[in-house]
């Protein structure tokens, strides 16, 4: 299926593009990295053998209500580390560790959320051995919560982390993929062991006793996500197909007061198997319904429904469009290896402000393995107008050859660029600064709130809306690789120097579309108007 | 009858026991045809879980991993005769010494463990921990109460075996396997019958392994040596015999019954999510070997044979199939018959005809009811760890049969690379019933 069609193109881009597709399809600007590891202060190294040969996750959010997004990174056999962020508006990136309680070990990946809807993100810690949950204190201060709130941490090789809230609940819903069994020496494949669903206990602000998802096939990456709009989000499940018999790729129902339920090839569910490392979700085309890429080893994949009828909920049949828009990044693209690549964190953002989507990708060899790329660099994938996408992880400074496993794209200096942060097994983290691109490409960016337990709208749909075009996006716990962030939503704007903003909350009740200004944050509470930010 | 399944819990139960700390037992040493059929089931679990193992590439390793067992027994039997002078370019081996005693179990034991390292060093890090583990702790077991000369002169005997294999196999034309087997360059034929990509994987816009066809064979001379006889002319003209296949194909999808589909998928063995075709088979020679509770000398001379004939099956099919290059049947299908239809299983990334696994299903029943007989009854629990149930064959005649059509249920082949795909490999086998294993 190809995508670059006019009516898909039309929906993609802002005004200011427009000309630009009539003449032909540019290249897309390409935003300029600084690397900027050896000054940030950001020093540390995800380490680790065989039980961290994955994971590696990295974790953005803001734990002193300055703004500036905090880095948390795992360890891996090496504590886990908070980085406070010291960096001033649109300066260089500094970073300070931090002695925070966080402090463990054998820790894989970490996803920030408020769990406890107190207003203090929360962080959950996914370990080989028992997952922890970390109450966050205020002042980038965090405390054991496992007992507090009934969170059962277990003792597996946990790897994945996706919440939300349920329809009426004032306490989220969590689920943690588990990879295998790793007392499984001579023969550890089908042995993965169960992914678990915590839900809230009846009537008490805690979790309720796991319960397991089986059948469960080693996953890597696990996202709730409202695919079909229907307002109640299922759980994608990105499953490694090395280690499971019998497996595939898979989404469970998560319905309220229903027992976890697959979605099966009746219901139009396609067989895919895939290595699946990471999972990130946007709407690309603007069709209202989220494309996902999977990334895996060789050829990654972007699914996008295979079907929307033109009334009711589409079915949840995914074609894989990857190759046909350019975004397969099987094998490296520089450095002279020819070998397939290994990827792992994905994301979507839009790191040239262009209005489009682009894709990040972090990758590395999983460890030696001859058959694939050890010289891997991480993949840039810029959207061009035509909806296709052009590599530019080399023009943009990105392409590091060191063994990436988790990330985060997101503005660590509150400049409106996005800037990016690898975690590489068995060696230093990066971080690069975006110093910009084309001059006239403006950017918003916003946080939610809610006066509900679910605080930060998980759930909700951003939506905004430059010329009649809109860009979109949900927000959501989970995917990727390991880790996650929350806070700021980044839109690229183009040339358009406003825009208008709605949220659809996590209930489905609309927002008003409210007209702003390019160039600012603002914090839009529910019910109020956007207020514009700015860092003290 | 012993099931996959539980040969499966065996061996566990087995590596469990190895696990142990507590000294090793010699009352427990394991037979040397017991300590070989073990590290049979890791290598078929690592040809699963390696990237390079598409189905030629396992079935090469299988063909040198035979050898590499026979020849490591053949030294210290006197029924067995070595297979020198018998396999393209295999004209030497090395001798125990006059008189000195062995241990067969050392032996093969020491064999395995450096074989499985030349043939899967390149598998991931969780092959590679298995493969140390099994290393150090079967090892344990198989030297538990053996004198120390015994032990080195048998490990030292076993691993030059291996080796010498090893050196044989490097210029073979198959012992580099890039890019899991795509080129990076290759002109694909064109006209109306010419296979074209039928995946969106990028990768897989060239077809896999286009210059295996002539890759030097063991037992028969060449790639070449059993033609098939090509497809039916092309045409899209309903009546043409080539037309009446395909709506054969496309048919047989659309009413495809629950035990067609059943059967399909029980032979699907697709690479990276199973053990291949030449494993599956592999597979069925263990859990036979297993029941009948071969001697040692069986039991290589059975791996040897259909390690053989699947290497050179393979060969042979990939000779058949760049020469003719002929479309999937999808690709028609959708051109000339139903642009919405969509195969039951995944399609290959290589031209049509003939099938390989008919090819090498073929070169199975040869050479396996050569060896037990017609009409050898089996249970076959190879698909059992992915939840498909065992399916009963009266012999291997039938189950080959069966692997044939299986690709017809499940949409990937035409009826004449099924017919052509048994009868090539019938030939192939042939030419190893005829290799002289036995004084």
């Amino acid at each position: 299926m190809r995508l670059a069609s006019a009516g898909f193109v039309a929906v993609l881009v802002c005004a200011g593009l427009r000309a630009a597709l009539a003449e032909g399809i540019p290249s897309p600007t390409v935003p300029s990295y600084l690397d900027e590891t050896p000054t940030s202060g950001l020093k540390h190294t995800f380490a680790g053998e065989w039980e961290f040969m994955v994971g590696g996750g990295a974790a953005a959010f803001d734990c002193n209500a300055d703004g500036f997004p905090e880095v948390f990174l795992a360890g891996g056999e090496n504590r886990t580390q908070l980085f406070r962020n010291a960096s001033a508006q649109g300066g260089a990136l500094k970073f300070a560790a931090q002695e925070s309680g966080l402090e463990l070990e054998s820790v894989s990946g970490a996803y920030p959320a408020d769990i406890d809807g107190d207003g203090v993100t929360d962080l959950i810690l996914l370990r080989v051995g028992e997952n922890v949950a970390m109450r966050g204190l205020g002042e980038c201060r965090f405390e054991r919560a496992n007992e507090a709130w009934g969170f059962n941490g277990g003792d597996s090789w946990w790897t994945s982390f996706a919440a939300t809230w349920e329809r009426g609940a004032d306490w989220p819903t969590v689920a943690i993929g588990s990879y295998i069994d790793r007392k499984e020496e001579i023969s550890p494949w089908g042995s993965c062991t169960d992914n678990w669903l915590l839900r809230p206990a009846g009537g008490a602000r805690k979790f309720a006793a796991p319960v397991a998802l089986k059948p469960s096939y080693c996953p890597l990456s696990i996202l709730f996500t409202d695919w079909n709009r229907s307002g109640t989000p299922s759980l994608r499940v990105s499953n490694d197909r090395e280690y499971y018999e019998g497996g595939q790729e898979q989404m469970w129902k998560i319905e309220p007061g229903r027992a976890p339920a697959l979605y099966t090839a009746e219901e139009g569910w396609r067989f895919l198997r895939i290595w699946g490392m990471g999972i990130a979700g946007y709407d690309l085309d603007s069709d209202g319904y989220p494309e996902f890429f999977l990334s895996s080893m060789a050829d990654n994949k972007l699914q996008k429904l295979a079907e929307v009828p033109a009334s009711g909920t589409p079915g949840p049949g995914y074609a894989d469009i990857a190759f046909s828009i350019g975004v397969t990044a099987h094998r490296p693209y520089t450095g002279g290896e020819l070998k397939p690549s290994t990827a792992w964190h994905a994301e979507f953002q839009d790191v040239n402000n262009d209005g489009r989507a682009d894709i990040f990708v972090a990758k590395g060899n999983v460890w030696e393995m001859p058959d694939f790329a050890m010289k891997d660099p991480n993949n840039l994938l810029l959207q061009k107008a035509d909806g296709t996408f052009e590599e530019a992880g080399d023009r943009a400074g990105v392409a590091s050859f060191r063994t990436a496993r988790g990330g985060a794209v997101v503005d660590l200096n509150l400049d409106g660029l996005l800037d990016i942060v690898t975690v590489n097994r068995n060696d230093v983290s990066e971080v690069w600064r975006n110093t910009g691109g084309k001059a006239d490409a403006h950017w918003m960016q916003f946080r939610l709130a809610q006066d509900s337990a679910n605080r930060d709208a998980i759930g909700a749909w951003v939506e905004v809306r430059c010329a009649g075009t809109v860009l979109r996006r949900e927000i959501t716990i989970g995917g990727g690789h390991a880790g996650g962030h929350l806070g700021w939503v980044h839109f690229g704007l183009g040339s358009d120097t406003e825009a208008d903003l709605r949220v659809i909350w996590p209930d489905g009740q609309a927002g008003e579309w409210q007209r702003l200004a390019a160039d600012s944050f603002y914090v839009v509470e529910r019910g109020k108007p956007p207020i514009r930010w700015q860092p003290k | 009858m012993h099931s996959v399944g539980r040969l499966f819990a065996a061996l566990a139960i087995a590596m469990l026991g190895w696990c142990m700390t507590l000294p090793a037992d010699a009352a427990d040493r394991p037979t040397p045809q017991k300590i070989l059929r073990d590290w049979y089931y890791l290598m078929n679990e690592l040809v699963r879980h390696t990237a390079t193992y598409s189905p030629p590439v396992a079935s090469r390793s299988f063909g040198y991993l035979g050898v590499t067992a026979f020849e490591a027994a053949a030294g210290g039997s006197d029924r067995l005769v070595s297979l020198v002078g018998q396999l393209q370019g295999f004209d030497s081996v090395p001798a125990r010494e006059a008189g000195a005693v062995y241990d067969e179990t050392v032996v093969i034991g020491a064999a395995m463990s450096d074989a499985i390292v030349y043939y899967f060093g390149n598998t991931g890090p969780t092959g590679l921990r298995a493969i140390k583990t099994a290393q150090t702790r079967w090892r344990e077991r198989a030297i538990a109460g053996v004198p120390d000369d015994v032990v080195a002169r048998s490990e030292a005997f076993g691993k030059a075996v291996a080796a010498r294999i090893h050196e044989w196999s490097m210029d073979d034309g198959g012992a580099v396997v890039d890019n899991m087997g795509f080129p990076e360059e290759w002109s694909l034929p064109k006209g109306d019958d010419k296979w074209v990509p039928t995946s969106p994987i990028r990768q897989q816009q060239l077809p896999l392994l286009p210059e295996w066809g002539n890759k030097r064979t063991f037992a028969v001379p060449s790639g070449a040596t059993c033609p098939t006889p090509g497809n039916p002319p092309y045409s899209v003209e309903p009546g043409s015999a080539f037309y009446e296949e395909a709506v054969e194909v496309y048919e047989a999808g659309r009413s495809v019954t629950p035990e067609q589909a059943a059967i399909a998928r029980f032979w699907s063995d697709d690479p990276m999510l199973s053990m291949t075709p030449p494993g599956h088979w592999v597979s069925i020679a263990l859990q036979v070997a297993d029941r009948a509770d071969l001697s040692l000398e069986d039991n290589v001379d059975l791996l040897a044979r259909i390690g053989i004939a699947l290497s050179d099956a393979f060969v042979g099919c990939w000779h058949a199939k760049f020469e003719y290059n002929l479309l999937r049947p999808v690709t028609y299908i959708k051109k000339v018959i139903d642009p919405k239809w969509e195969p039951l299983l995944i399609t290959p990334p290589f031209p049509e005809y003939p099938s390989g696994h008919s090819t090498v299903s073929g070169a199975m029943d040869a050479v396996l009811t050569a060896f037990f007989g017609d009409n050898y009854a089996f249970e076959d629990m190879t698909g059992s760890p992915d939840g498909r149930n065992p399916r009963s064959f009266a012999g291997f005649h039938e189950a080959a049969e069966e692997a044939g059509i299986s690709r017809l249920y499940g949409g990937i082949h035409f009826r004449s690379a099924i017919v052509d795909g048994l009868a090539q490999g019938r030939c192939v086998g042939d030419y190893t019933n005829a290799l002289k294993t036995r004084k």
